[in-house]
């Protein structure tokens, strides 16, 4: 299997505080790694130094096959390099739909020639796309509040629309900073079902950050675990529950009595 | 009759104007989401490029000097001027779209604007420094000498075919993909970043569009008055063009419109009726500022959308392809739902 993802020796300082330090991982195509750790592990800074929101004090990360470190934020998305936040970002003044639409590159009314004067050729477009980002809302069930403005969402409707947006730009790989934070139990049950069902379906890549081990287990075929923002370990998460460091940094208690060692 | 007919004339001619000057501010602000607190620096701009570019060379023995003074017809002179402004606009958003953006943008595009109005006072070979332009070339100049009423209504119509083509601009641009980029851009620029739009780049593209129609209301004011010195355009007219957007409506280009309507006609022309006092000369013009900033902050407080909010958008749909997922929902639901039915 190849990789999509390879973070080598990757390190981030805000002044004197070393976030990542000396990072070393990879992402295999077509699967779902999580990536969990302690709070401060720098499981956020990764994401964001992976999607170009913070800036690499050394080291280099690939994506499918090409060395990103360098690329402007905008550049990595265009390579199909999407990346959801910890907290729902929804465009709240635009209605759901127009959320989605927004994000699909390479939309022909996106020159100021074409929006002006090619008015036409740019709506059949948009119509195209209106039909496809409502197919996503349904499967997202928030097909009914396609009108509304996403300012006007629950806080959980966020995190569908988030997702929702994403998988519209229709990336190569998915970067997921707990997706499932600040979501009831029923609507984990709904959202780990769809990233399994976009991982099956489309075969998209995925790096999940996230605290519910229950939803690692059942979702991610990979767990790395970060800690004082370094790799601590890698593995199944079947694996790194008899691994001690692992325990000891993250896991501890929980680990016996969730999984059950 | 003549006197009244050129009067309202003039006021129609005002009113278009300051719409042009409001729809491109919707489309830096209300679209985009910039800041631009210097929105009467690239009207200046507009009107004094048009000047030199259509006026004579300087004749050094009137005491009068400006730049170039190439002669030009006036139609290429106004191209002179819009694209002067435009020039400016991103100039300006070179320094200050690319790192900056909200308040700290705003207090760069502030101080570049009192840098240009300082610098085209102070330095009087520029644009006859405090003095200002005047005799400036205006279109159809035989029959503005001779015919002032008729001249007048003329400009009507042709500030106000110039004013729909730059609300049908306008329009275009909202409904388009790239309206809708900028829209998003002025909810986040982050997310829209790191959805894979080069966000500087269309951020630029609002400035320099937003800045060229001012410039061309700014080119449409002088051929109008064929005059313009810096008290003409000082920070306060900046404030009456933001007023004007933000009662109005900002990203509704028709709020624009109708904030320009009842601001900068209505409030700004109306106060002009007011007695004058003859012990305080400025108690006019300070009451005018008064009700105005009054107007923007019960606006603000009682209807901070604006008379006319942005408008939600509509799209041309089909139904879904799997009917049940309409009745149930969420997929989960239709999923078990649909079949137990």
């Amino acid at each position: 299997m190849s990789n999509i993802l390879a973070i080598s020796d990757v390190h981030v300082a805000f002044g004197g505080l070393k976030a990542i330090d000396g990072c070393t991982f990879e992402v295999e195509k077509g699967t779902i790694t999580a990536l969990i750790g302690p709070n401060g592990a720098g499981k956020s800074t990764m994401v964001g130094s992976i999607a170009g929101a913070v800036s690499l004090t050394s080291g280099s990360i690939t994506f499918d096959g090409q060395e990103i470190s360098h690329l402007p934020t905008y550049r990595r998305a265009q390579g199909g390099l999407i990346r959801t936040y910890q907290i729902s970002r929804e465009f709240g003044g635009m209605t759901v739909l127009e959320n989605l639409l927004v994000v699909r590159l390479g939309q022909s009314g996106e020159s100021l020639i074409n929006a002006v004067f090619r008015p036409k050729k740019s709506k059949t477009e948009t119509n195209a796309l209106v039909g496809e980002a409502n197919e996503i809302l349904n499967t997202f069930g928030l097909y009914r509040l396609r009108n509304e403005y996403a300012s006007n969402l629950s806080g959980g409707q966020k995190r569908l629309l988030e997702l929702s947006r994403a998988v519209m730009a229709k990336p190569k790989m998915l970067l997921l900073d707990e997706p499932m934070a600040g979501v009831t139990p029923a609507l984990i049950e709904i959202l780990g079902q769809h990233l399994l069902d976009l991982n099956k379906g489309s075969g998209m890549s995925m790096l999940l950050v996230e605290h519910n081990l229950e939803v690692v287990d059942k979702i991610c075929s990979r767990v790395v675990v970060m800690a004082t923002g370094k790799r601590l370990a890698e593995g199944t998460l079947a694996e790194l529950r008899s691994n001690r460091d692992v325990v000891e940094a993250y896991l501890g208690g929980e680990v016996h009595e969730r999984i059950g060692s | 009759m003549s006197i009244f007919l050129g009067y309202v004339a003039t006021i129609l001619v005002t009113l278009f104007t300051y719409n042009i000057f409001t729809l491109g501010l919707n489309i830096q602000f209300g679209y985009a989401g910039i800041l631009n607190f210097t929105v009467i620096t690239f009207m200046a701009m507009g009107a004094y490029f048009y000047a030199v570019f259509v006026m004579p060379p300087a004749n050094a023995s009137n005491q009068v000097f400006y730049i170039l003074g190439l002669h030009w017809p006036w139609p290429l002179a106004s191209i002179a001027g819009i694209v002067a402004s435009g020039i400016l606009g991103y100039l300006i958003g070179l320094i200050a779209l690319k790192r900056l953006r909200s308040d700290y943008l705003a207090i760069v595009t502030l101080a570049t604007g009192t840098l240009l109005y300082g610098l085209s006072g102070d330095q009087n070979k520029l644009f006859d420094g405090w003095a200002g332009l005047f005799s400036v070339n205006q279109p159809f100049q035989s029959v503005a000498n001779n015919h002032p009423n008729t001249f007048s209504w003329i400009f009507v119509v042709i500030s106000g075919v110039v004013m729909l083509i730059v609300w049908w601009f306008a329009n275009q641009l909202y409904s388009s993909p790239l309206g809708r980029s900028m829209r998003a851009i002025r909810e986040d620029q982050d997310v829209v970043d790191a959805f894979g739009k080069n966000t500087f780049k269309v951020r630029m593209m609002a400035m320099v569009i937003g800045s060229t129609i001012v410039g061309i209301g700014g080119v449409l004011t002088i051929q109008y008055i064929g005059a313009l010195s810096p008290a003409g355009w000082t920070t306060g007219e900046t404030f009456v063009v933001w007023a004007a957007l933000l009662v109005g409506g900002r990203g509704n280009n028709i709020g624009a419109m109708l904030g320009s309507l009842l601001v900068a006609v209505i409030f700004n022309e109306g106060t002009r009726y007011i007695p004058q006092v003859a012990s305080s000369p400025n108690l006019v013009p300070d009451l005018r500022n008064i009700i105005i900033g009054s107007l923007v902050i019960l606006s603000i407080w009682f209807r901070p959308q604006g008379v006319l909010p942005e408008r939600k958008a509509k799209f041309f749909e089909l139904p879904l392809k799997d009917k049940y997922a309409q009745t149930f929902g969420g997929v989960s639901a239709n999923q078990e739902l649909a079949t137990e039915v």
